[in-house]
């Protein structure tokens, strides 16, 4: 990643597009043995403009600020009709996207409809041999049922903001639970403190044991740049606790989980979308055999 | 025809502060299929070069309307090979006069599209040049 190596950047970057652009067929053949360890991984999620990109920013360049090397992968969505995509989450990342230590690579979800995209568990798999520290994820901006992301990365942030009251309702049951550190940013608008003491509440009602992650709630906001400071802070300490407390064989199982699943998820549509249409014509059940049939064929 | 699964990086080279032109142009390749990533306003060409090659883009959209074109693509084609990236292809948009047309093409450049040309020929015509590649 130094100066004198950037013909292996370039490298990396088309891996990573090969990676990236693989079908299931193709994907299954390229895998690589499952890695003993792998990079230590953040994953961002929260609405659409509830400030991801921004504090992504500002988060690594604290990061990296000693020399170590960090990789982003931001995905935003594809439009169902065209097909195309703004990738425009770099945009927002002008702190760091002039450093050379961090690399920034854009991903449209594609067929993906959980706030991620097509083959990112093999992409953040594929990131492992290029000498990264760590790798952030963000995701698609996302409502209340897309939390994927728990399966992929070590730690979760979900950003909310201030005026998020009734978005935060909705989210009691899904994302909301997931989460191991709530960001309520843009702080320095009016309703901060009130949805604040409202997550306070809603992590409060758990209870922790000691040896469990108690989820911690902070204020940021680009008005005061300290305060991604405590962000990075409690990044830290989560990581120190999982170091200590997580089971690596349980997580490994949820993580090839996940994997196996939107793999399947996206045959079945790669299927779907070459199924001639005179071949919907019948009963549901007959179709689903039909697909099943060509499920099975190597 | 259709640009799906191209990835094409939109730049704002130069110093001026006029993008209306690149954003018309990246939203018209998005609605042809393509994925856009769009630099920002006022990037070095070591910047965008280096952007072209973390997106491993399948070419450059440079949107000039300061007259310092020449020298931004000179410079920015020979970023390009620098990070083993010739393969990039540049197109140009924006204010170019007629005669400087051929010194762009003899440079390296894939084609130019100026203001007067109708957005579905400018597109017709990326579409054609990236098939090929």
């Amino acid at each position: 990643m130094s100066g004198g190596k950037l013909n292996n950047r370039r490298r990396m970057s088309q891996a990573l597009s090969r990676v990236a652009n693989a079908s299931v067929v193709e994907t299954l053949k390229n895998q690589k043995e499952l890695p003993e360890e792998t990079l230590y991984r953040i994953g961002i999620t929260g609405a659409p403009g509830s400030g991801k990109s921004t504090i992504i920013s500002n988060l690594v360049s604290k990061r990296v600020d000693n020399g170590s090397r960090a990789a982003v992968v931001a995905i935003d969505p594809s439009s169902p009709l065209t097909k195309g995509s703004i990738l425009g989450d770099r945009i927002r990342m002008d702190t760091v996207s002039n450093n050379p230590n961090v690399f920034i690579r854009s991903i449209p979800s594609r067929r993906s409809h959980d706030g991620l995209a097509d083959n990112t568990a093999d992409l953040l798999w594929e990131m492992e041999g290029y000498e990264f520290d760590e790798v952030i994820l963000e995701t698609v901006g996302v409502g209340q049922a897309e939390y994927s992301v728990r399966a992929l990365v070590d730690t979760v942030i979900l950003v909310l903001l201030p005026e998020s009251g009734d978005a935060v309702q909705a989210m009691k049951s899904g994302i909301l639970e997931m989460a191991d550190i709530y960001v309520i940013n843009k702080s320095d608008l009016p309703g901060a403190e009130l949805i604040a003491a409202e997550i306070n509440e809603i992590v409060s009602r758990n209870t922790y044991s000691s040896d469990e992650w108690k989820p911690c709630v902070l204020s940021t906001s680009n008005k005061t740049l300290e305060s991604f400071n405590l962000l990075n802070n409690a990044i830290n300490e989560h990581r120190e606790w999982r170091m200590k407390s997580i089971d690596k064989a349980s997580e490994q199982r949820s993580r090839v989980r996940y994997q196996v699943q939107s793999l399947m998820n996206r045959r079945v549509e790669e299927l779907l979308e070459i199924m001639p249409l005179k071949e919907f014509d019948g009963h549901p059940k007959e179709v689903y055999e039909k697909l099943m049939k060509k499920l099975l064929i190597k | 025809m259709s640009l799906e699964g191209k990835r094409i990086l939109i730049a704002k080279p130069g110093l001026d502060g006029h993008d209306v032109g690149a954003k018309v142009i990246a939203l018209a390749l998005r609605d042809a299929g393509a994925d856009v990533i769009y630099t920002g306003l006022r990037k070095s060409p070591d910047y965008i070069a280096r952007v072209a090659v973390d997106e491993d883009v399948d070419a450059v959209g440079l949107s000039m309307l300061s007259g310092s074109h020449n020298e931004i693509v000179s410079e920015t084609l020979l970023q390009l090979k620098e990070l083993d990236a010739s393969d990039i292809k540049i197109f140009v948009g924006g204010t170019i006069p007629k005669d400087d047309h051929a010194g762009l093409i003899a440079a390296g450049v894939s084609g130019i599209y100026t203001s007067d040309m109708a957005i579905t020929d400018v597109l017709k015509e990326i579409e054609l040049e990236l098939r090929n590649a």
